[in-house]
């Protein structure tokens, strides 16, 4: 029997209401996936097309038991789903390590957005909790040990932010007209164009909207 | 955060190249990247090269270099690159990764292998010879931005973490000596990417 990999993903189309190939799902995930290995904090979270790649993965894999193991498409479409597995756990796990530096200034920003705009997947948001937790548990008791005039942690010490400021490779997709960029070498401001398919150095904080907005690639 | 040079080579694979299959499969592949075939024995067709190194490892296939991986179309890149003051244009993003994988894999099939690696390595050098003056020309006039138009990932990387974080601290080294200017002393939190060393001062 042939099973045809199309018919699924036409199927997974109609679902999500929206004209998307799993190709354009792909590469959306992968940008995501350098966007965030690049830029110095965390992004918002793109589960929804992280989930529409696993579904695809999960029907491919039920398909291809159905398949015979001689069939020489077999092999590509494996080595094509550990593919994108790997994309897909690199980018999380990236996340994941931002999130636990960052816990606190994450946490902290996160409860100023409103749930339609987080930057966190619930599940994201849960484990940023569950450490946070844990690690005041632990300096707790540790602290309880220490001589009096120590046992106390300030709060604002102990918050490490993403410096912003840090510079970053990227490509540009779109024509952007103004881009301001800080000198702070010289305390004024510098204003740039960034043509199509141009590529930049420049602090990441001149950038980060349209990083957001997928009109900058970080590379 | 750093990218490790196996992760470009991983985007690589993603580029089309020819290939001309040994077997026949009369029914189009779709992968999720998108579908390929027909394979029919002896007619060439374009897959991801990820596709191709397989089907080279399994003797399934035979690969076509890709245009630009010729003698003399090197050789005349690498003439434009030595009278252009800036980065060329190169026809592929990934060609020293290309390069290196299909003789890798596939040495046979491409001819005068060894002087295409030679022409591929003095390409290379030239460029992160420029591209190492431009940084250090970068430092020196203490700009903000800069233009990197043609470079590609893997040149781009080869300059990475080094010379973003020493952007990074001389910045925040700046910023410092600003803030003592004026007589500011505010209370600074210390700020840091993961994985490099926290860069704070403390007066």
């Amino acid at each position: 029997m042939d099973i045809d990999i199309l018919d699924l993903i036409d199927d997974e189309d109609d679902d999500n209401q929206e004209e998307m190939t799993a190709q354009k799902v792909l590469q959306i995930v992968e940008r995501a996936w350098l966007n965030e290995k690049f830029s110095p904090e965390i992004l918002p979270h793109q589960t929804d097309y992280v989930d529409c790649l696993l579904e695809q993965i999960k029907g491919m894999e039920d398909n291809l038991a159905k398949l015979s193991k001689t069939d020489p498409k077999v092999d590509l479409h494996k080595l094509e789903m550990e593919r994108i597995k790997f994309v897909i756990t690199s980018y999380l796990r990236t996340r994941l390590k931002k999130i636990e530096y960052f816990c606190v200034s994450v946490l902290e920003e996160e409860s100023n957005r409103l749930e339609a705009d987080a930057y966190l997947s619930p599940a994201e948001l849960k484990f940023a909790k569950e450490f946070a937790q844990n690690a005041d548990n632990h300096f707790d008791t540790i602290l309880r040990h220490m001589p009096q005039l120590y046992n106390k942690l300030d709060m604002n010490k102990k918050v490490i932010k993403p410096n912003l400021n840090s510079f970053v490779f990227l490509k540009c997709y779109k024509h952007i007209d103004s881009v301001i960029i800080q000198n702070t070498l010289e305390s004024q401001e510098e204003e740039i164009v960034l043509e199509d398919g141009s590529q930049h150095l420049m602090p990441y904080s001149s950038v980060a909207e349209f990083v957001k907005k997928g009109a900058v690639q970080l590379i | 955060m750093n990218i490790y040079p196996a992760e470009i080579e991983f985007m690589a694979e993603n580029e089309i190249i020819q290939i001309v299959p040994t077997f026949n499969h009369a029914s189009h592949v779709h992968l999720i990247c998108g579908s390929y075939g027909p394979f029919r024995a002896g007619l060439p067709l374009n897959v991801p090269i990820w596709v191709a190194m397989n089907l080279r490892q399994k003797k399934t296939c035979r690969i076509l270099a890709p245009d630009w991986m010729a003698l003399d179309k090197l050789q005349e890149r690498l003439e434009e690159e030595k009278a252009s003051k800036f980065f060329t244009q190169l026809p592929s993003n990934y060609y020293l990764e290309i390069t290196q994988m299909l003789l890798t894999v596939a040495s046979e099939d491409i001819p005068q292998g060894n002087e295409i690696k030679t022409a591929v390595k003095d390409l290379w050098d030239l460029r992160i010879a420029k591209l190492r003056s431009s940084v250090d020309l970068f430092i020196k006039e203490g700009r903000v931005q800069a233009s990197l138009n043609h470079l590609t990932p893997m040149e781009i990387n080869s300059v990475r973490p080094v010379f973003p974080d020493t952007l990074d601290a001389l910045m925040t080294l700046h910023e410092q000596i600003n803030s003592n200017d004026d007589r500011d002393d505010g209370s600074q939190s210390s700020s840091a990417t993961p994985g490099s060393a926290s860069f704070s001062l403390s007066m």
